[in-house]
């Protein structure tokens, strides 16, 4: 059964057909949310949310449309009112005295990681609309049209906010996290 | 390096990303949605912790409007920047809710008490790391930094937070342990959180160059608004508060109030 078909019959009600959809884009939402929180519970509990959320409005969504957009654009806006949310932080603060997690030895990961990790600090230190967009084309490779509707942008704006975002992250790059473009020329 | 060669060195990069598993979410959601023809429990962590929030404001809410007016007259507090710290009454009342602690509202800090366990896991998983010179370039307001103790240096974390206005959180670690965190200082513009603290054990006005400054030791409860989420903690640890202009600055740390206050009035504009 297709996409399409799969969206009308769930918007008529029909969980069973809300199942398998859910598990053709919770990879997705889940990675945006993780990208945008740095918390693999946080990502969770937000894709869980996302969809719930979906599945509320679906009646609303044309199934013309791909959906994938539509729900990384609802994670998208429910990460960043978490972000945004002074509980996020005192929670963050709270868990650090539940999880006793192992710290990372930078030794124990592969050089491409660290150098993923890397470029994950430094887009951290962009804006949140710059942050989305290099997510959205980069991370998870969506096209710029896609990105658009995720965005609820025109794709120009996807063009022009990429660009700058791209412009911004060289200098951050540049300087703080120069190895990542020092492997570059090795190539 | 050309743009498309750094557009093609970031994709490469992002493509390499290694994200932890993704969880059953379909499965959690469907759970979620068959109860959702009768009434929906507090199922997500954020439910439970709105709910707990929920709670504790009514709790506290009810013991205000629950005061007979001749001791609520009695209540005072300071504002100190967007901080407001009422005063403990003559027998405090236990620092904890009195039904069932969560496990979310254990005492926390950035500072942590001499027996909490490290803490840089946690400074790890917080967003928002930058350089401290980024974090001058992003903010809009004068990053200061304390020049007190000598030999102090530059915060060893640098994070930018963004609640409704972007919050500067400074850490230092601690030399002979680098697991623990010495002292940390934030930075938080008007506008963006406000705070309430309830009944410290122990609290003390005091000043900041001649500024109007308090000083708290813990436990108390801490409220932490933004218009969108309140939630209640515990905190232990020294606290000192004061503002200057826009600016509050919150500063945590285990040295005793003469210290402290050496450490808030040494604070200098970034060379």
């Amino acid at each position: 059964m297709d996409e399409p078909t799969l969206i009308r019959r769930a918007a008529n009600g029909d969980a069973a057909a809300w199942e398998p959809l859910v598990l053709a884009h919770q990879q997705a939402v889940f990675r945006l949310s993780y990208l945008l929180l740095g918390d693999p519970d946080e990502a969770d509990d937000i894709a869980q949310e996302t969809f719930l959320r979906a599945w509320k409005y679906l009646h609303r969504f044309d199934p013309a449309r791909p959906l994938r957009p539509w729900l990384l654009s609802i994670a998208s806006r429910l990460a960043s009112n978490r972000r945004r949310s002074a509980g996020r932080y005192a929670a963050a603060l709270a868990r650090a005295f539940r999880s006793q997690l192992p710290p990372s030895s930078v030794e124990e990961k592969s050089l491409r990681q660290t150098e993923a990790d890397g470029l994950w600090k430094a887009v951290q230190a962009l804006n949140a609309s710059d942050q989305k967009v290099v997510y959205l084309r980069y991370f998870l490779e969506l096209s710029v049209a896609e990105t658009a509707q995720a965005l609820q942008i025109a794709e120009g704006t996807v063009k022009s906010r990429s660009n700058r975002a791209l412009e911004k992250l060289r200098k951050i790059i540049q300087r703080d996290f120069p190895l990542l473009l020092k492997d570059m020329t090795h190539e | 390096m050309n743009e498309m060669d750094f557009e093609t060195r970031i994709g490469s990069l992002a493509g390499q990303m290694d994200y932890p598993r993704t969880p059953d979410i379909a499965g959690d959601v469907m759970r979620r949605l068959r109860p959702r023809i009768g009434p929906r429990p507090f199922g997500s962590a954020q439910g439970k912790r709105l709910a707990w929030s929920l709670t504790l404001v009514l709790v506290l809410c009810s013991s205000l409007v629950l005061i007979p007016p001749a001791r609520a007259a009695l209540i005072e507090f300071i504002q100190i920047g967007i901080v407001r710290i009422f005063k403990p009454e003559a027998t405090p009342p236990p620092p904890a809710p009195v039904r069932g602690t969560p496990t979310t509202l254990i005492p926390v800090t950035v500072t942590p008490a001499p027996t909490a366990q490290p803490l840089l896991p946690f400074l790890d998983r917080i967003l928002g790391e930058t350089s401290l010179e980024n974090a001058a370039a992003r903010v809009n307001f004068p990053v200061r930094v304390p020049a007190y103790p000598s030999g102090l240096g530059r915060p060893d974390r640098v994070f930018v937070q963004e609640v409704n206005g972007e919050m500067l959180v400074l850490v230092w670690l601690d030399p002979q342990d680098p697991s623990k965190v010495r002292m940390s200082l934030h930075t938080i513009p008007a506008g963006s959180w406000a705070i309430t603290k309830f009944a410290p054990t122990v609290i003390e006005e005091t000043t900041v160059n001649g500024l109007p400054a308090a000083w708290a030791t813990g436990p108390y409860l801490l409220l932490l608004e933004n218009g969108e989420v309140e939630l209640t903690r515990l905190v232990e640890g020294h606290i000192l508060i004061w503002a200057d202009g826009d600016l509050t600055y919150r500063l945590e740390t285990d040295l005793p109030l003469e210290e402290a206050l050496k450490v808030a009035e040494s604070l200098q504009p970034l060379p």
